[in-house]
């Protein structure tokens, strides 16, 4: 499948996140004549062990992170941080941990969005939400660069690609999500495994930001 | 939810079962060997302590692997009456880190299966659609944790029959005559009941197998 690269908006020392931001993101790509095409949606929620009693030890991950995409609704990827493992599943899996009731569903954040063609380039454009108040998280770009499947082949196109188009943008910039995949036996090939990985990794540091 | 019946064969007279299942499924006889490991939630863990079983399946290249959730059986009065045992289950395909995950979410291994055998397919369109799955298989048990060279059977000399099919809450009670009709099919060769409830051995197996031992050979060369 062809490389995926995330981008989050970072504002400018004393700027704010905000709705007007991903108007004027959407109103920028619009400028290019980019084809609007699908809405898009992808939901990464974080789950904590369902411990009977808190006061007695439990031997489990501390945390389980779940992605689901609209663009592949048949699928379900887990992922554990701390034990560097994506897991990929039939969408079923949601309803077998549902009844095992092991891990329980702590938040939930939703990252929605438009899609746009560009040339060889596909951009979905698109907030992060925590659900089900839609608490705005931060605003986020997914660059998909077409022709390729690999991650070091796609990195100078994808990034010169997003200087070009940040050019005169005065209130932040979006910076790209670096991750180092090999940390969790991932390969260059790109897959939905990778992409899972990126949207918890930018949903923890968006929970994260907040905290600070 | 599925429906499901289960039985034993003497290992000799499953030739004979084979011969059969070809005659009325029709179809291809898919060859089972799977790895079963069943999980269970470590102390202190879960609303209630679970249990969740691995499926790898060994007879592709590569290994393919499914986590299978069984509910607690249908009860009463309703459901004692009914010929096949009906409960919820869940399956669903995973990557093949599925048992290092699973222990990470902090289940622990009971114990470990190997089944080997084969599988028939039977559709059924009146009154209502059914796929009867129809698996004939060795158990074996693991002496060693994951030696599958070193496998040996639970009941020498015996094989599990069961027949299973996808059920749900409006059409169960149809899914189950039709298991129960399929069942009488194989009446000849052996009992099949519900699981848990052991109907024994067929003691006139060894004249109805011979009879379809020689027809199925006759069968074959034509």
């Amino acid at each position: 499948m062809p490389v995926k690269w995330l981008f989050y908006w970072q504002p400018n020392v004393g700027s704010q996140v905000s709705s007007q931001t991903l108007n004027d993101v959407f109103k920028r790509i619009d400028s290019l004549h980019a084809t609007k095409s699908t809405r898009w949606q992808i939901t990464a929620s974080q789950y904590r062990p369902n411990v009977r009693d808190q006061a007695l030890p439990v031997d489990c991950a501390r945390e389980l992170l779940g992605v689901t995409f609209t663009e592949a609704p048949d699928k379900i990827f887990f992922v554990l941080r701390q034990e560097h493992m994506v897991v990929e599943a039939d969408a079923t899996m949601q309803a077998i941990m549902e009844r095992l009731q092991v891990y329980r569903n702590r938040l939930t954040v939703l990252f929605e969005g438009f899609q746009y063609e560009l040339g060889d380039f596909r951009v979905k454009a698109g907030r992060a939400v925590l659900a089900p108040v839609e608490n705005l998280r931060g605003i986020i770009m997914e660059v998909e660069y077409m022709p390729v499947s690999s991650l070091e082949q796609s990195r100078a196109a994808v990034l010169e690609f997003m200087e070009l188009w940040q050019e005169g943008v005065i209130l932040g910039q979006f910076v790209p999500l670096e991750l180092n995949f090999t940390d969790f036996s991932l390969s260059d090939h790109y897959c939905w495994q990778h992409t899972a990985l990126q949207y918890v990794s930018l949903m923890a540091f968006f929970l994260s930001q907040q905290r600070t | 939810m599925e429906c499901v019946v289960q039985g034993i064969i003497e290992a000799k007279h499953v030739d004979a079962l084979e011969v059969l299942l070809q005659g009325l499924c029709g179809g291809l006889r898919e060859t089972v060997k799977v790895h079963e490991i069943c999980l269970k939630t470590g102390p202190n863990l879960g609303a209630v302590p679970s249990e969740i079983h691995l499926l790898c399946s060994l007879t592709q290249p590569e290994p393919v692997w499914r986590v299978r959730h069984t509910g607690g059986a249908m009860r009463g009065a309703g459901a004692e009456q009914l010929p096949a045992l009906v409960r919820p289950v869940l399956e669903s395909g995973i990557g093949n880190s599925a048992l290092r995950f699973m222990y990470a979410l902090g289940y622990k291994l009971d114990y470990e299966l190997l089944r080997s055998g084969f599988s028939f397919q039977f559709h059924r369109t009146i009154p209502i659609n059914v796929n009867i799955t129809v698996s004939v298989t060795a158990v074996n048990r693991l002496p060693k944790m994951h030696t599958l060279d070193e496998a040996v059977p639970v009941t020498p000399g015996l094989h599990l029959v069961q027949l299973t099919a996808p059920a749900s809450p409006d059409n169960y009670s149809e899914v189950v005559g039709a298991i129960s009709t399929f069942a009488e099919f194989l009446a000849p060769l052996l009992h099949l009941s519900k699981p848990g409830v052991f109907a024994g051995i067929v003691p006139t197996a060894s004249t109805a197998a011979a009879a379809l031992v020689s027809r199925g050979g006759v069968t074959k060369v034509l």
